[in-house]
């Protein structure tokens, strides 16, 4: 099970020492179909203390969000979470279904390919020509598996989906039942079952959802990291996560690489400085906290193979070119106006990376 | 065990507190309660507890000294000090008030205050703070109970959001102490949480000595109650939950000579009606105060003994104002909203969600998870629109009085109604009437309303009238709201009568006043208001500062609001005089210094050209002016090169206009401006000064037209260029009218015809001619 061989483990075995701590420790009513009271869903993710043990926490922004999203779950209301492109969308609705469910991994990935069929169920049709509809010859999606379980589905990126593949969640949100007419069947949702869906606010080519639809979810907005100093924390906690995981072989990095890369992407998303005399302009793509994650996890990835394992000025630039100039000149031109006006300016502490971002954007 | 009284401590404006201390009372039975509350409010007990009294109802204390310091007791239905205080009189059971008298109160606000001032300027955002609520009456009740923390140990408060799991403090009240189920669980609760504030929040030694103080003398009034008679354990005393311990913690009693030796300043009281609005307005000041409407709510809730009802109250409310204003809010969604709220308030351990839960479950669920959908309806369904009210004569403050005084002699007591209704006054004086005063009633009403506006109370509202300049005219829109009451309550604080007030709130702005113009503003207030008095102390403070260096901007804009009362002046029956040799000063000093300020740029120039139009005006109309120097002055400007050419032109526009240039001089002097050699934005610069003010006037003299098409002849192709870009914006601004009879005199010029003429000039551009112009604008003609 937990080998190391996998690229990329499902949150519930990740975290299997904590979830089972929080259930061996558990004190408080556990809703049906639950493994643990909401109140533990809430130590999980947002971090705490069970017993003697540290829960490392999850999400690291409003609390209070989380409570709301745990809450939805638990009046059996689908949730819907909304945000811009990286901020944990879809990492917040990981944690909540292997929290609750201890299984996160009954998901359908939305794009614009997604059919009726994914969502509901379709057929073995070796079988289905072989010897009719039947129970085994149908193949039940996750929904379909998370009502006969009375568990959580995820449905990530649902408004990729086509408008009438996303209006099939209707009737299964409302009725709370699936038919299934060929076999004339209909199979009734066990309590515990809820949807969990995530929606991209900015990126291009999305449907937009129907009012119907969204009217059965509970809508959740997840904000952009409030502060620098808390997308500093999550920058940190996530690489040290993502270094043990992937054997980087090279140091994390320093306090103040973080905070030069959360200063420099807070900045070209916001428009401004962080102080905010200073009004800059932004990029066509979206900044977000997971691509800094990933530009310094590519960073280190350079260090250790490249380099002597400790992150350079050099690697950094390399990372922040292919992040910030993303599509065509124009993001070179921002990057070139954010070098000579702000950074430059910014002292001897910032000068070494200026440079050689300047080389690279050449 | 030593018998002792019973104390409730207490929250102001909380609804568990107001209605577990009448069972708390029901239980006890006392023979005397006491209240917090100054102890010479004692007598207006009675008044407050009125049949028709409708809360929320406020107590206003008020020094008469300036600068006029005040404090505040408002009063909500679920205060309660105000259920005790209904109790007692229900009962028959005698009630007072025992803290400080409202002036001691005062005076050791106003000591404190001068002690932060003495000590300097490291505590500056502290005293700002304290001004302000010193200013707008809350302080006094701030200080000292479980809220007055809202005065300084804000640590302690950010302490509690730190260590509270909701994050908040007021949230942690609302879910420990104002959910509780019984009286002895929020007396209990109400006493603990007032016991470790005080532990915690023994830093502010000032504030530390006035909590004391105000402990002593609370018993100080115990002890008197005793001396009366009346057992330790018959006695109940309702008080801030803070200061439970401070009075039952075996302190001595203040005696006398502590008493007499505090500070003191006199000070009056009165009844007023207050709002909503208003305590929700008092951040800051505690429970309740954030969302009194909702609070209100709690309170029925409690009555009806249903502990969900506020809820269901609360989010109804958003759905019902959503749709009415056009949003979508299904049953369904206020539902659901319900149930996510209660889902948080179980995940904080608790049944009955708390103002927060509900807030973010409708958030959630009528607001697809954004605040901004809802903030309307939160703000109308949380603070309410509620206006408390007095009967007719309870504790009328003398400006209250003085109000339906002067509407009643003045006839408006019909327009004293919720409708609007307009009001047409003709100022002259009616010749069909006998008495003087019937014949200027409509003066007298015109006085009293611009009074009333003044003041800021906002019952009459000036409308525009349609005939220009017809000062015998004046419509007002007359509208009565609760609202306005509570404002002239508030201005008893200005003055015992509206005139009064009036009086001191022109002084106030004459004292602020720091520019001529702001003063002559104050100035012709004074005179919309027939206050003589306070029109010349305006004058005089004018006429100190006119003598500092001060614009011709400045200068025109004075002489020509205080020329506007010298002309209009005698139908408001105002002595003039005074006025005169203050306008004629400042129309010299602005002659004499018009010439210098004259060298500018045109961004300067665009505020100068309709300072010397109001200039002319000024002299145009009064014959004590110097106009002819001023007329020389224009002169002289118009002919000097060294100057803003606009305001040269400008100039020569005002001379022709006056007569004072012909058209062989006009002729001379396009000539002039315009020919060969001189930049030609500076030529075009000088054409749109003339032409700033009387189109009509250039349009006649067929000369001028002339001179100017001799003169684009003589440009070569990049000097026309150069031309056509600042002629065009001189011409800008004629209208098409206009621009027809100037292809009228072109068309004569040119021989050529007339009509087609205009329809070139009036034709809208094409494409390539604009593209053609923008790329002027832009282009850098070097020499500029």
């Amino acid at each position: 099970m937990n080998d190391n061989h996998v690229q990329r483990l499902p949150a519930e075995q990740l975290f299997q020492e904590e979830i089972d701590a929080l259930i061996a420790a558990e004190k408080n009513p556990v809703p049906q179909g639950w493994r643990m009271s909401p109140k533990s869903v809430l130590t999980y993710i947002c971090g705490g203390r069970c017993g003697d043990r540290d829960i490392t926490p999850k999400y690291i922004g409003s609390r209070r969000l989380v409570e709301i999203a745990i809450s939805t779950l638990v009046t059996d209301r689908a949730l819907l979470l909304i945000g811009e492109p990286g901020t944990a969308k879809s990492w917040l609705s990981e944690h909540l279904a292997a929290a609750v469910n201890g299984n996160s991994t009954r998901v359908i990935q939305g794009t614009a390919g997604t059919t009726e069929e994914q969502i509901k169920y379709s057929w073995n049709y070796a079988m289905l020509i072989a010897s009719g509809p039947s129970r085994e010859a149908m193949i039940p999606s996750p929904v379909y598996r998370a009502m006969e379980q009375g568990a959580i589905a995820r449905v990530e990126e649902i408004s990729r989906c086509a408008s009438e593949v996303q209006d099939a969640l209707i009737s299964i949100l409302s009725e709370k039942r699936i038919s299934v007419p060929e076999l004339g069947i209909e199979v009734p949702a066990k309590k515990g079952f809820s949807v969990i869906a995530t929606a991209n606010t900015r990126d291009k080519g999305v449907n937009e959802m129907s009012a119907a639809l969204k009217r059965r979810f509970n809508i959740v907005v997840l904000p952009a990291p409030e502060s620098l100093e808390a997308e500093m924390e999550i920058v940190k906690s996530r690489i040290t996560q993502l270094s043990g995981n992937l054997d980087l072989n090279a140091k994390l990095p320093e306090a103040e690489v973080v905070e030069k890369v959360c200063t420099i992407f807070r900045e070209l998303r916001k428009g401004a400085t962080l102080d905010g005399k200073q009004k800059l302009k932004t990029t066509s793509g979206v900044l977000s906290t997971a691509e800094a994650i990933s530009l310094l996890a590519n960073s280190m990835a350079l260090a250790g193979s490249f380099g002597d394992g400790v992150i350079t000025d050099y690697d950094l630039a390399a990372g922040l070119q292919g992040a910030v100039v993303k599509e065509d000149s124009k993001d070179r031109n921002v990057w070139e106006e954010y070098l000579e006006n702000i950074m430059k300016k910014r002292g001897s502490r910032w000068l070494s990376l200026y440079e050689e971002c300047k080389e690279l954007n050449r | 065990m030593e018998r002792q009284p019973f104390v409730f401590g207490i929250r102001h404006l909380s609804p568990a507190g107001a209605y577990y201390v009448r069972e708390f009372l029901d239980e006890v039975k006392p023979e005397m309660v006491l209240i917090e509350g100054p102890s010479d409010f004692t007598d207006l007990m009675g008044e407050l507890a009125g049949e028709d009294v409708k809360p929320p109802v406020a107590v206003m204390a008020y020094t008469r000294q300036l600068p006029v310091r005040t404090i505040l007791y408002p009063f909500a239905e679920y205060s309660p000090e105000y259920q005790a205080l209904l109790w007692a009189k229900e009962h028959g059971c005698p009630c007072r008030f025992c803290d400080l008298p409202s002036d001691v109160f005062l005076g050791i606000r106003a000591r404190q205050e001068e002690k932060r001032q003495e000590d300097g300027d490291g505590s500056g955002s502290q005293s700002d703070e304290a001004e302000g609520q010193g200013g707008d009456g809350s302080g006094a009740k701030d200080s000292g109970d479980d809220h007055g923390a809202a005065r300084r140990p804000f640590d302690v408060y950010e302490a509690l959001d730190r260590q509270s799991e909701d994050g908040d403090h007021e949230t942690f009240w609302e879910r420990t102490i104002e959910q509780c189920a019984d009286s002895r669980g929020y007396r209990t609760g109400a006493w603990e949480f007032g016991r470790a504030l005080r532990e915690l929040s023994r830093k502010d030694r000032d504030e530390d000595a006035e909590n004391l103080t105000r402990e002593a003398y609370m018993r100080r009034v115990i002890g008197q109650v005793l001396c009366e008679g009346i057992q330790a354990d018959r006695i109940a005393v309702i008080a801030g939950a803070y200061h439970g311990e401070g009075i039952l913690g075996g302190g001595r009693a203040m005696s006398d000579e502590e008493f007499a030796a505090l500070p003191r300043l006199e000070s009056l009281r009165t009844l007023m009606p207050y709002s909503y609005y208003r305590l929700s307005q008092r951040s800051g000041y505690g429970a309740g105060n954030r969302a009194p409407a909702y609070y209100e709510y709690l309170w029925q809730g409690l009555k009806r003994k249903e502990a969900d009802y506020g809820a269901r109250r609360y989010l109804s409310g958003l759905g019902a104002y959503q749709r009415a204003n056009g949003g979508v809010a299904s049953a369904a969604q206020v539902m659901e909203a319900a149930r996510l709220a209660r889902a948080l308030a179980q995940l904080h351990g608790s049944r009955i969600p708390t103002l927060k839960d509900l807030r973010d479950g409708a958030v959630t669920c009528m607001g697809q998870g954004a605040f901004s959908e809802l903030a309307l309806a939160v703000a109308d369904t949380e603070i309410g629109t509620k206006i408390g009210s007095l009967p007719q004569g309870v504790s009328q403050t003398s400006i209250q009085a003085d109000f339906y005084e002067n509407l009643r002699e003045l006839r408006l007591e019909k327009y004293k109604s919720v409708k609007a209704m307009e009001l047409d006054l003709d100022l002259r004086e009616n010749l069909r009437v006998k008495s003087k005063k019937a014949a200027f009633l409509d003066l007298e009403r015109s006085f009293f309303l611009h009074r009333l506006r003044v003041l800021d109370i906002r019952f009459a509202a000036a409308q525009a009238v349609k005939q220009d300049n017809a000062t015998w005219a004046e419509r007002w829109v007359l509208q009565w709201t609760p609202e306005a009451e509570i404002q002239i309550v508030e201005a008893v604080l200005k003055g015992d009568t509206v005139r009064q007030a009036a009086a001191f709130q022109l002084k106030a702005k004459t004292d602020a006043g720091t520019g001529i113009s702001e003063l002559a503003k104050v100035v012709s207030e004074a005179f919309y208001c027939g206050m003589p008095l306070a029109l010349h102390s305006a004058l005089e403070a004018l006429q100190e500062l006119a003598v500092d260096a001060v614009s011709v901007v400045q200068l025109a804009d004075t002489a020509e609001e205080l020329s506007v009362v010298i002309r209009y002046g005698d139908i408001r029956k105002l002595d003039r005089t005074p006025l005169i040799p203050i306008v004629s000063q400042l129309f010299l000093r602005a002659c004499l210094i018009l010439p210098g300020e004259c060298a500018c740029d045109d961004q300067a120039a665009t505020a100068m050209i309709p300072a010397i139009g109001k200039l002319c005006q000024v002299g145009t109309a009064h014959d004590f002016v110097d106009y002819q120097r001023f007329l020389t002055v224009l002169t002289e400007i118009a002919s000097r090169d060294d100057l803003n050419t606009r305001l040269s032109g400008a100039a020569a526009a005002i001379l022709l206009e006056q007569g004072s240039m012909d058209s062989t001089e006009l002729g001379r002097e396009v000539e002039r401006r315009l020919s060969k050699g001189i930049p030609a934005e500076l030529g075009a610069g000088w054409f749109a000064g003339l032409s700033s003010r009387n189109h009509y006037g250039l349009i006649a003299r067929l000369t001028l037209w002339e001179k100017l098409s001799d003169y684009l002849d003589t440009l070569d192709g990049e000097e026309f260029k150069r031309a056509l870009l600042f002629l065009r914006r001189a011409f800008a601004d004629f209208t098409s009218g206009e621009k027809d009879q100037i292809a009228e005199n072109l068309g004569e010029i040119w021989q050529v015809n007339p009509a087609q003429v205009s329809e070139i000039l009036n034709d809208s551009l094409t494409e390539d001619a604009m593209e053609f112009l923008e790329g002027l604008e832009e282009f850098d003609f070097g020499d500029i």
